[in-house]
């Protein structure tokens, strides 16, 4: 059994902060627990967040999405205005995430928080600009989730909170799709890919490339993302296609581990980055108008 | 620490440690349906319900259900719904060893319990937690179907 002291539950935010430095000992914030139940990280006592007011998935008035940190995977997969947002591309890679009744515990928040250079939903949420908000017991702080893993396992918290994410309103006409590379159905990522852009008349005005799994954090290809930008349609030829995706594989970092080989995932990197900007680009069911506020 | 938590429609107190799983304190509770397995979230054969949504009890921290629903199979064995797809299961001959059967019933109980559209897809997606190793899924599969047939028809 997992050595623990004591277990706390945590009413809101600024609360679970404080109990978090309470001490005596070393602490951690415990979501639905589907990482942590498997690792037993080292602590004496854990603080229990699923009930702080943190789970709500809504659409703000200005027209963001906010994902609360302790919104379960399955609510992600259901929820109407995540099915709604940006081709429903958040709820699809939730639906990849585990299996079925992991998900109905698994938090958005967790899987952000335990930091894996492979957590599967970092990918589609930095391919559509997600914004952290993050709770300290008398202040919050906001920061774009590209800063917010620091390595493997690592991320700018500390003993803070993270209270949820928010996609832009602009970015719910984009057009997103990812793809998630296994050995198998069950299997973590071996290499996953997020591709959102937005495009109007003819031309990509906005390009986001986002990888997993193929460096110490999950990243954005953005010398990439600079090439697709400005574009337009007509003018994204296979060679061109082909210079994108050579540029993307370029910018990981990936490792050779007994899933895969550093080469391997780099060529996936390349094949997967082309197939999503080619599929999205020709897709002409235009999902551009889905769920505007 | 001291919990309460209705199970099986009972009200309930348990007497749990901060690091114990849920599973760990059904088993405890004497609700034996509930297996262990793998205790790492994979297999499916400790599923029960939390608040009505299909949870792995291995990956779940008892103290956690305090205040909540917590649903084995013991606590359905009454129920019409279970009753129809344990008889379909056993016509199929979806059950050999049985070890995962529990944990399947569940899943898909809480899949038919939430309704139409339920066909092949939704019931395959419904079992992704639960691994059985001796019948494979088809027999399981054509259970469910069968009885989301009768449950359409009767709606
Ligand atoms: C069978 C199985 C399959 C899985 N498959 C996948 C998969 O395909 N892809 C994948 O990415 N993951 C997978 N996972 C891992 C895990 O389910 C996910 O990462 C999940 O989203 C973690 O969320 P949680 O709420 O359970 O996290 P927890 O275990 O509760 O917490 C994880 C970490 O985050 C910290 N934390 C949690 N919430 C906060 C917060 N709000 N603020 C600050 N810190 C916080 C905790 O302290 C801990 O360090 C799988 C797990 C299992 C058991
Ligand atoms: S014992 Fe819980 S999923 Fe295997
Ligand atoms: S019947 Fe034996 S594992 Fe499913």
């Amino acid at each position: 059994m997992w050595k623990l002291q004591e277990y706390r539950i945590a009413t809101n935010p600024a609360e679970a902060v404080a109990l978090m430095r309470k001490g005596p000992g070393k602490g951690a914030y415990i979501a639905g627990g589907t990482d942590m139940l498997l690792e037993h990280p080292a602590c004496d006592f854990v603080v229990d967040i699923n009930r702080a007011g943190i789970g709500d998935v809504a659409r703000t008035p200005g027209g963001d999405l906010f994902l609360g940190a302790a919104a379960t995977l399955q609510e992600l997969v259901g929820n109407e205005f995540v099915t709604g947002f940006a081709g429903g591309a958040v709820s699809m890679a939730a639906s990849q995430c585990g299996n079925r009744p992991v998900r109905s515990t698994a938090t958005v928040g967790g899987n952000l928080c335990n930091a894996l250079p492979s957590a599967d939903m970092a990918p589609v949420l930095l391919a559509l600009d997600a914004t952290c908000y993050i709770a300290d017991e008398d202040y919050q702080e906001s920061l774009p989730l590209t800063d917010f893993f620091v390595g493997p396992r690592l991320t700018v918290l500390e003993d803070r909170l993270l209270v949820g994410v928010a996609l832009p309103g602009e970015c719910a006409g984009w057009r997103c799709a990812s793809h998630k590379l296994t050995r198998t159905a069950e299997d973590i990522s071996l290499v996953q890919v997020a591709v959102a852009l937005g495009v109007d008349d003819g031309r990509i005005q906005e390009a986001r490339i986002a990888l997993g799994a193929v460096a110490p954090v999950p990243m954005r290809a953005s010398l990439a993302e600079t090439m697709l930008t400005g574009q337009e349609i007509a003018a994204i030829t296979p060679d061109v296609m082909g210079d994108v995706a050579a540029i993307a594989a370029g910018e990981c970092d990936p490792l050779d581990d007994h899933r895969a080989s550093a080469e391997y995932r780099r060529d996936m990197v390349s094949v997967l980055t082309r197939r999503l900007v080619t599929r999205i680009l020709s897709d002409d069911g235009d999902n551009s108008q889905d769920g505007a506020a | 620490m001291n919990i309460s938590l209705n199970l099986n429609g009972t009200a309930t107190d348990w007497e749990v440690a901060p690091g114990q799983t849920l599973l760990q304190a059904l088993r405890a509770s004497g609700a034996f349906s509930v297996k262990l397995g793998c205790e790492t979230g994979d297999c499916g054969s400790c599923t029960v319900l939390l608040d009505g949504q299909p949870v792995n009890s291995c990956v779940v921290p008892a103290a956690r259900v305090n205040g909540s629903r917590v649903t084995t199979l013991e606590g359905l064995l009454g129920d019409d719904l279970m009753i129809r797809l344990q008889t379909e299961l056993v016509e199929q001959g979806a059950v050999q060893c049985g070890y995962c059967i529990p944990g399947m019933l569940i899943s898909l109980y809480a899949l038919l319990k939430q309704g139409p559209p339920i066909d092949e897809e939704t019931i395959r997606h419904a079992l992704t937690g639960n691994l059985c190793r001796c019948t494979g899924y088809v027999k399981p599969v054509e259970a469910a179907r069968a009885v989301a047939a009768v449950l359409e028809e009767t709606s």
